[in-house]
């Protein structure tokens, strides 16, 4: 068994690795990168060589290429003690054309074309653009190195930088003894309740395990994912963060500092991270912190994107499974009966009319007959927003299980076992309750794993209808704002997720059906 | 005596006399049942429901409207787009104003425009696409999954192919395509179908996993019959019915998934019913302009249950277990 599933595991591994690899392929090699720029209103404010050079710019966060600017190489040179500030300055300033140049400048400009051409980059020199006599607006001069990521590369990186660990050798600043130090009273609270902690030094995060009332209760930053930085959609939050960061207003609580300042503030302690310099920068942080692990996040009164999701989307499940299954074992009971009929009309309805059409039908009939409310609200704590986006999403999976079900059951109804039963002399309920219902479960059972996974990614007709700031939209919203980080994380996401639950699934099926072994090979 | 005369000396017709008959090797090799046509008998089944009769009406009359209404009346959706009075009217308001004529019995829409006209014109745009998509992908599907089913080798290496390709997000490589080109009818179809067999091929892999080791096929197969054959011979006529029950989940599913492309803002350019639906969602809730909304979604509602409905029954008369 062990040795199938890491099999199977490793089989699914590859297989995620492939599904990024194409969308890597698509997103960067197939689409136009100037589409980025569309909705780009700083883009179409530029001209010349400026927009020429935003472009590159852009392309280098959105993770298309490289760029290097020979000024930013210079200063590297300078930082590095190869050049003094005067040669920088001196070096700097490129002419108009390339003939216009210093000797000095020549000179470096030849060193960076030699040094870039030979790593493989295009070395790029914009002459200046002139109207009249004077420059044109953004038509300065400029020169610059790039050079497209190749495909290999982009992947290895990407899987490589997947799992960020952290360690005391992370923060390279001076930080004093580095170290994690193990306290059973957590300074968070005061110093004085009981909740163990480590907390390090050194590391990027100063918190690395500790406790608090939120679930999962115990909370690590020894390991985190990093499945790329979002570009537009949430500017340079990390994808994962994106999903699971609290939203809505600040949950404000009481507060005490480090310095020992109390304070009503939104401000969570535990995910403070190393910013260097920053204790001293402000007068704010100065008051607060007595060292540079100064970046918190805050706590939010809303959900994160995942959890919305996950909150309507378990619920419809429970209920699609709870409706589901019983309606479509009676209906395969009472076959050709008036529940049949009713049951199948449902059914066609559900697969037949288009999902968008039944969910706007949803939407009309619970907000002008029932009063429930429309449109979703973060801030309020009533449940009944959550009932109209539960019903849209559930009663099409009621659908389509019924409809499982009903089949399933109907075809063991046919088997031979079942007539033997029924010569045996026991009774219909008997026949139905323990010997068909199990048999006719069991694919139903592999789909579970599925179902309960499949809510955390959220559902995008039924968020966008009823405008739940969930996971589902996540998707569409970075296609729609060329933000390639978070399309290749989600898609990442997804593809972990469906890989897991088939793999469940097949778990879940063999130990409910003992007929079904994965070990020896069948056929 | 031959038979002339025995009818005169009895005085009896010559049909009531038994005559000779001599053994025929040939005659004697034929078997005399009730002749079986199979397609005759699936839509003898067919026919005798008469939901089916009446659902195949509907269909007939959707499909003639689809594709002959376009071509009868001219549709102008910038028509009356100056002429502010004649925007969002309900029917009656809109008749009252533009005439009584079959153009305005479903009122006008944002720009003036005829709803009616609209529906039609968008009606043929997802009807063709439903249909020529499910041709595309059916047949593909089909051929690529009966291979597939057969051969161990194929599906060693089929499996990771459908691991990798059903786990791309749909909605993404529908939205690089028609970036990459525009969101025309044809791009449309590509990136429906440049994966979509995938699915169909997986189902009929099953399908015919589960026929191929039948009894059946190993005794055609002891007896010499060649793979080809078992297929084409043993195999097909089971999957019929399958393929026709497949045929009618798969056509509207893609107007579904038209409409709720066209929701996302990643659908056609053309007006097509999703593209319809798209943008008279607002009007969905503003009082007078309902009509706008609804009839785009009730008529494709109508035109895919009507499909559904009929495919489903065309599927379950093509079993032959239900011609006894």
């Amino acid at each position: 068994m062990a040795k199938y599933l890491t099999k199977r595991i490793l089989y699914s591994i590859f297989c995620v690795i492939a599904v990024v690899a194409i969308v890597m392929i698509m997103i960067y090699s197939l689409l136009d990168r100037n589409k980025v720029f569309a909705n780009d209103s700083q883009y179409s404010k530029l001209s010349n060589n400026q927009r020429t050079i935003y472009c590159y710019q852009q392309w280098e966060s959105y993770g298309y290429l490289d760029y290097v600017p020979y000024t930013d190489w210079l200063n590297a040179m300078a930082a590095a003690g190869e050049i003094d500030e005067e040669t920088r300055s001196a070096a700097a300033s490129i002419g108009r054309t390339a003939e216009n140049d210093s000797e000095t400048v020549a000179a470096y400009v030849a060193e960076f074309t030699e040094y870039y051409e030979s790593q493989g980059y295009t070395v790029v020199r914009l002459d200046a653009v002139v109207a009249g006599k004077k420059l044109a607006s953004g038509g300065s001069q400029t020169l610059f190195a790039t050079k497209d990521i190749p495909l290999a590369s982009r992947i290895l990186s990407y899987f490589t930088g997947l799992f960020e660990f952290d360690n005391i050798h992370k923060v390279t600043d001076d930080v004093g003894e580095r170290g994690l130090t193990f306290t059973l009273y957590d300074p968070v609270y005061g110093g004085e309740k009981f909740s163990p902690a480590i907390i390090g030094n050194g590391t990027n995060h100063k918190y690395l395990l500790y406790f608090d009332n939120v679930f999962p209760y115990i909370h690590q930053n020894f390991m985190n994912l990093n499945l790329g930085i979002s570009y537009s959609v949430n500017s340079g939050i990390d994808v994962w963060q994106t999903m699971t960061q609290k939203q809505g207003s600040f949950a404000m609580r009481t507060v005490i500092y480090e310095t020992g300042l109390t304070e009503s503030s939104a401000d969570n302690l535990h995910t403070a991270t190393y910013v260097s310099n920053s204790r001293t920068a402000t007068v704010v942080n100065e008051a607060r912190y007595v060292d540079n692990y100064t970046n918190v996040s805050t706590y939010s009164a809303g959900l994160s994107k995942v959890g919305y999701s996950f909150c309507i989307g378990i619920v419809a499940t429970i209920l699609a499974y709870v409706l589901g299954l019983p309606l479509g074992v009676l209906m395969a009971r009472y076959k050709d009966g008036l529940l049949d009929k009713i049951g199948t009309v449902y059914i066609i309805f559900i697969i037949a009319v288009p999902s968008l059409a039944y969910i706007f039908l949803f939407k009309a009939i619970g907000g002008s007959v029932f009063h429930l409310p429309t449109t979703f609200n973060m801030e309020s704590t009533s449940k009944l927003y959550y009932v109209l986006p539960i019903i849209s999403l559930a009663l099409p999976s009621v659908g389509s299980l019924m409809k499982w079900m009903r089949r399933y059951m109907i075809d063991q109804m046919n088997a031979d076992y079942v007539k033997f039963a029924r010569s045996g002399g026991l009774s219909e309920t008997e026949i139905f309750s323990k010997h068909i219902m199990k048999n006719a479960a069991i694919p139903i059972i592999h789909g579970i794993p599925g179902s309960v996974l499949g809510a955390l990614t959220g559902a995008i007709i039924t968020e966008r209808v009823y405008v739940v700031p969930g996971a589902g939209n996540l998707l569409t919203t970075a296609i729609n704002a060329y933000d390639n980080g978070v399309i290749v994380g989600v898609t990442l996401f997804y593809a972990v997720l469906t890989v897991t639950s088939i793999i469940l699934g097949d778990l879940l099926m063999s130990m409910v059906d003992p007929r079904i072994s994965f070990t020896t090979k069948a056929r | 005596m031959n038979n002339n005369e025995l009818s005169e000396k009895y005085d009896m017709p010559m049909e009531e006399l038994f005559s000779r008959v001599d053994h025929n090797e040939l005659e004697s090799e034929k078997i005399t049942a009730p002749r079986y046509s199979y397609w005759r008998s699936v839509f003898r089944v067919f026919f005798k429901k008469k939901v089916n009769i009446f659902a195949l009406c509907c269909l007939g009359v959707i499909i003639l409207m689809t594709y002959l209404y376009p071509v009868f009346f001219e549709y102008d959706k910038y028509g009356n787009v100056l002429d502010a009075a004649t925007k969002h009217l309900r029917p009656m308001a809109a008749m009252k104003l533009l005439g009584y004529n079959i153009h305005w019995i479903l009122g006008t829409g944002a720009s003036g425009n005829s709803t009616f006209d609209a529906i039609w014109y968008g009606a043929k745009i997802s009807v063709s696409l439903a249909f020529v998509c499910a041709l595309i992908n059916l047949t593909i599907g089909v051929i690529v999954g009966a291979v597939w089913g057969f051969s161990k080798k194929v599906d060693a290496v089929m499996m990771n192919v459908y691991n990798i390709i059903a786990n791309i997000p749909y909605v993404l490589l529908i939205s690089v395509l028609v970036m990459l080109f525009t969101a025309s009818f044809w791009t449309m179809v590509f990136a429906l179908t440049v994966t979509g067999w995938i699915s169909i091929a997986y189902f009929i892999r099953t399908q015919v996993i589960i026929i191929r080791d039948r009894e059946y096929n190993l005794a055609s197969r002891c007896l010499g019959t060649s793979t080809p054959k078992i297929a084409m011979k043993n195999i097909l006529p089971f999957m019929t019915s399958v393929i026709v029950t497949l045929a009618a989940t798969e056509i509207p599913s893609y107007i579904s998934y038209e409409v709720f492309l066209a929701y996302i803002g990643m659908g056609l350019t053309d007006m097509s019913l999703g593209r319809l639906i798209y943008e008279a969602e607002s009007a969905m809730v503003t009082p007078g302009w309902e009509f706008e909304f609804w009839s785009p979604v009730a008529v494709s509602a109508i035109i895919s249950i009507v499909l559904y409905v009929v495919g489903q029954n065309l599927g379950d008369a093509s079993d032959p277990r239900t011609h006894m």
